[in-house]
């Protein structure tokens, strides 16, 4: 206690010294005075008694002093002297300081901004109590049917099956999606509705801010017509009405009581704009081999993710025994909600935060190597100070200091660069960011800043530090400025950062280089139809509404009828599912195969498209006839069929005439063409995806994209075409109007945004190793001037000295350039699940990234061996 | 140089305690001329020593400073015991007598010896 209080009242008398010097130096007076009036009453003259009292006291000056360092921490207020000085030697060279601050900012702020990214993707906990307690339950599907794919969705038997044989969890809730319309009056839209078991709310622990969530008995069909909406959906289409809960409104063509308004944070799924009960009929609930709903749950208090693992193994396989028709290879997946939500992007994120550290490395480098420079022109100031008393420690604190100073400052700065680069992030990451968090500068990543801040001036000052307290202080002050003299030590340690500097360059020059190879083969790839000009739209028609077939194709019909009819139109079409947006898959059967249990049956993507849609989108038609208006539900059952599809099972031969079966649209199916492949998973999908193709007339769906291509661009496609739907029916909402270009480039996005970063942070760090390169080398030059003159004065030929300085970067590019390679052939090993067409360790990558470095390099030399070859001898060696 | 520093000042904290419990509130020369002359002038070279344990036990709360005047109508900064210094001087003087104790039976019959 005494010492803790000892402590406490030394710090606080680091403030206020002035006041309490005053008051010490009254004190002192006043003793020297009672002293001396003692001595004079002992009878010494007057000028003897006060010369005594003072000898007596010791010195005023010395008392002051003892005095002082007594009163506060003298540890504490050295380094407050430390700030004064680096302070001031931060504002006397403000050209210096300048540059130092702009280079950390700009590496400072680019790694505050994706750490940010980092701590709201990877670090908060999700928005739920008990986040970590939260888990997605998967099935994963038998390999030789879905070869690659290891999250697949439930089916609602098994779902069933699951949760009544478990014991591991609290709560689970199986949930699926749904488009329901809705119109304010005028204008119709789409919402996106998930259907949920009232559990999710349990599951989720999520109360809503107005009326209730659903009830037990609100999953049965017919009492389910109950809907909760999310907050924006109440606040912008039904202008946070108060008193919403227990109104009617129609969704989808159907009356719905809203009961329950949810809390603004609460976004589960993420797409979901309202919730309506999850309603399985019988019939539903004993579907067992289709997959179509997701689930979470909460794991039971003392249950691991481990042994919800175990428990769901031993269910699947139970279920595998009891219904190998179904259920053969059908397994079961724990995976934790947190890495579900955000799997995606977390190997992309760390590649980022681990190249922006590679910038940060750098920048602090070239800071070090500015630190360098001036520190060693102030060799003299410290081998000075050195000299008379200055310890290493106390030097090196000194330096350091300093340095932290520019970091603080950097980091300062560098908030305001990552507030702008957040924004600039979400807006090129978009939708491809998990929408459960928002990216800010929160406490978290201040600290982080703050932190990085301290480090990076420690790092940048510790090289230059060191450097300046191995100084004999004899020898440097012999020579004075020290010109002429071999500073051995300190080219070496320059050497060294230009040497990091060009290795970690190349590093991230060769990770961006790989991702704009990537991006390039992505580009080429060829998607197997023509999407220049082609506008697509979604129509979702709701069940209740378009309940018979026969009206679901009597608007299609009607529709691309209209479409067709508008001037400038060249084709129209329209399919369940476009290319590169994955979709389901089904076990298909040809005539004449030997019977296998459908669990066996090969799958392969089914898709209904009406007559129009192989010529609107120009995929080839190879054999055989395409689909004809006259394919109608009377007329016998066909199927176009891709390429792959027909080599898979007929290589060599003609399929036309041959005859296939859909498990889930029984019936004899025969093949009257064969068409192109297309990228049904997408552009980065190595294996075809073969496909069967059926008429939309004999299988009509409720909701189709359609493709319009025009004869010329068009501006007024997009409303042209809503408005013709509207003419059909002016209910009905039309939803995702973009163009097939814009979807193509909408699916890169992922690996475009890592790209565009990578080689924003790659070009940043070309920059900085640049201007390394070149002010070490323009410091060099400048300190060889009489070397070079002398040189010149014994007969060096222009080339000689050219090749002197420029060999010299040379050589230290050249070893940063193997170092370096060593580093990336490591480093770009996380990048290979990004990579599509090119190998890690791609030779031409490496090579074009090494030509581009040392092209830098050969630039930044060149300032500085201009320099060296305008010295003139005589000058230079008068100034010797 | 620490402990030994650390054992002449402890002691003289310790006597600046006496002092002040001794005579009453003090000023820094009167503490200085009273270990003086206790000490039968054998310590105190300089009396500007005394401050910086004046100050140390300020610090800790042992004492208490005001302003005010001596007999002579000077003015002065008085020092005074606080109740934890009167506590502290108790501790440390039974300390002070055992560490006396145990030195003088260990330096007495060395002194035989001789």
């Amino acid at each position: 206690m005494r010492g803790l209080r000892g402590f406490v009242n030394r710090f606080l008398g680091l403030f206020g010294g002035r006041n309490a010097d005053r008051e010490f130096r009254e004190e002192i007076e006043s003793h020297v005075q009672l002293h001396t009036d003692d001595n004079l009453r002992r009878g010494l003259p007057p000028e003897e008694a006060r010369r005594r009292a003072l000898v007596d006291l010791g010195g005023t000056e010395q008392a002051l002093e003892a005095q002082r360092e007594g009163r506060g921490l003298p540890g504490l207020e050295r380094l407050a002297q430390d700030v004064r000085a680096g302070w001031r030697g931060v504002r006397k060279h403000p050209g210096f300081s300048l540059l130092a601050v702009l280079t950390l900012a700009l590496g400072i702020g680019a790694n505050t901004a994706i750490f940010s990214l980092v701590s709201a993707l990877l670090l908060r906990p999700l928005p739920y109590d008990q986040p970590d307690r939260l888990v997605q339950l998967w099935h994963t599907p038998p390999q030789q049917q879905f070869p690659g794919r290891h999250q697949f969705a439930l089916s609602p038997a098994n779902y069933l099956d699951w949760r009544a044989r478990s014991h591991v969890f609290e709560h689970t809730a199986a949930y699926g999606g749904a488009n329901l319309s809705y119109t304010d009056g005028s204008h119709p839209e789409n919402l996106t509705a998930a259907l949920v078991a009232p559990d999710l709310f349990s599951v989720l622990r999520a109360r809503p801010q107005a009326g209730r969530t659903f009830l037990p008995e609100e999953e049965t069909p017919g009492k389910d017509k109950v809907a909760i909406l999310s907050d924006r959906l109440w606040r912008t289409r039904f202008g946070g009405d108060a008193g919403i809960v227990g109104k009617p409104v129609r969704f989808g063509g159907e009356p719905y009581t809203v009961v329950g308004v949810m809390a603004p944070g609460f976004r589960f799924p993420a797409w979901a704009d309202l919730w309506v009960p999850l309603a399985w009929t019988d019939k539903d609930k004993a579907i067992r081999g289709i997959h179509d709903y997701m689930s979470i749950a909460r794991l039971s208090p003392g249950a691991s993710v481990a042994q919800a693992q175990a428990e769901l193994d031993t269910i699947a396989r139970a279920l595998e025994a009891q219904y190998p028709e179904d259920d053969k290879g059908w397994g079961a997946l724990v995976v934790p909600l947190h890495r579900e939500l955000v799997g995606d992007v977390r190997p992309a994120l760390w590649v980022l935060f681990g190249a922006v550290t590679l910038v940060l490395l750098i920048a602090c480098a070239n800071v070090a190597n500015l630190v360098l420079a001036r520190t060693l022109a102030r060799r003299k100031e410290m081998a000075l100070r050195a000299a008379l008393g200055a310890s290493r420690g106390r030097i090196l604190q000194q330096v350091l200091v300093e340095n932290v100073l520019l970091g603080l400052a950097g980091g300062w700065l560098g908030l305001a660069v990552a507030r702008e680069g957040i924004t600039a992030l979400t807006a090129l990451l978009g939708e491809q960011l998990p929408r459960f968090t928002e990216v800010r500068l929160d406490l978290r990543v201040l600290a982080f800043t703050l932190g990085v801040s301290v480090l990076t001036g420690l790092a940048a000052g510790l090289l230059p530090g060191l450097r300046l307290t191995r100084v004999d202080p004899a020898e440097a002050l012999k020579q004075g400025m020290g010109r002429s003299s071999a500073d051995t030590g300190g080219r070496r340690t320059r050497g060294m950062l230009v040497v990091a500097e060009v290795s970690i360059s190349l590093v991230l020059l060769v990770g961006a280089g790989l991702m704009v190879r990537t991006l390039a083969k992505l580009r080429a790839v060829d998607p197997g139809f023509d999407p220049r000009g082609v506008l697509s739209m979604t129509v979702a028609l709701p069940d209740a509404k378009y309940a018979e077939p026969g009206q679901r194709t009597a608007f299609y019909d009607a529709a691309v009828e209209r479409i067709r009819a508008l001037p400038g139109i060249a084709g129209v079409g329209a399919i369940d599912g476009l290319p590169m947006t994955g979709g389901s898959t089904q076990p298909v059967v040809i005539e004449g195969s030997p019977d296998v249990p459908m669990s066996e049956q090969p799958e392969f993507a089914v898709r209904a498209v009406t007559a129009g849609y192989r010529d609107t989108m120009r995929i080839p038609l190879l054999r055989g006839r395409d689909f004809a208006d006259s394919d109608r539900p009377e007329r016998p059952q066909v199927v176009l069929v891709s390429e792959s599809f027909a080599q898979r099972f007929w290589p060599g031969a003609d399929p036309i005439g041959r005859r296939v079966s859909l498990t889930f649209h029984p019936g004899l199916r025969e093949i009257v063409g064969v068409v192109g492949d297309v990228k049904q998973q997408g552009l980065g999908a190595i294996l075809p995806a073969p496909t069967i193709y059926v008429p939309v007339l004999q299988e009509p769906r409720y909701a189709l994209q359609l493709v319009v291509r025009p004869k010329a661009p068009l501006a007024t496609l997009a409303t042209d075409v809503s408005g013709a739907i509207a003419r059909v029916d002016p209910e009905q909402p039309v939803t995702d109007v973009m163009t097939l270009e814009a979807m193509l480039d909408d699916s890169l996005a992922h690996q475009r945004a890592t790209m565009l970063l990578l080689s924003l942070f790659a070009g940043f760090a070309l920059l900085l190793a640049a201007i390394g390169i070149y002010s070490i080398l323009s410091y060099s030059v400048r300190r060889r001037v009489p070397e070079i003159g002398l040189r010149v004065a014994l007969g060096a030929r222009r080339l000689d000295v050219l090749w002197m300085i420029v060999g010299n970067g040379l050589r230290l590019t050249g070893i940063g350039l193997a170092i370096g390679a060593v580093g990336a052939l490591a480093a770009t090993r996380l990048l290979s699940g990004l990579l599509y067409g090119v190998r890690p360790a791609d030779p031409l990558t490496f090579a074009g990234v090494a030509l581009l470095l040392t092209t830098a390099a050969l630039l930044a030399c060149w300032l500085p061996a201009r320099l060296a070859l305008r010295v003139d001898p005589m000058v230079a060696l008068r100034e010797e | 140089m620490g402990g030994k520093a650390d054992v002449m000042q402890g002691t003289l904290l310790l006597m600046i305690l006496k002092t002040l419990e001794t005579m009453g509130p003090l000023h820094g020369y009167g503490v200085a001329r009273r270990i003086e002359q206790t000490s039968g002038h054998g310590l105190l070279v300089n009396y500007g020593t005394l401050y910086p344990a004046l100050l140390k036990l300020l610090q800790e709360g042992d004492i208490a400073a005001e302003w005010g005047t001596s007999d002579n109508n000077r003015r002065a900064r008085y020092y005074r015991l606080t109740s934890a210094g009167r506590r502290r001087l108790v501790r440390e003087t039974r300390e002070w007598e055992r560490t006396a104790a145990i030195l003088g039976r260990f330096l007495v019959p060395q002194a035989d010896r001789s």
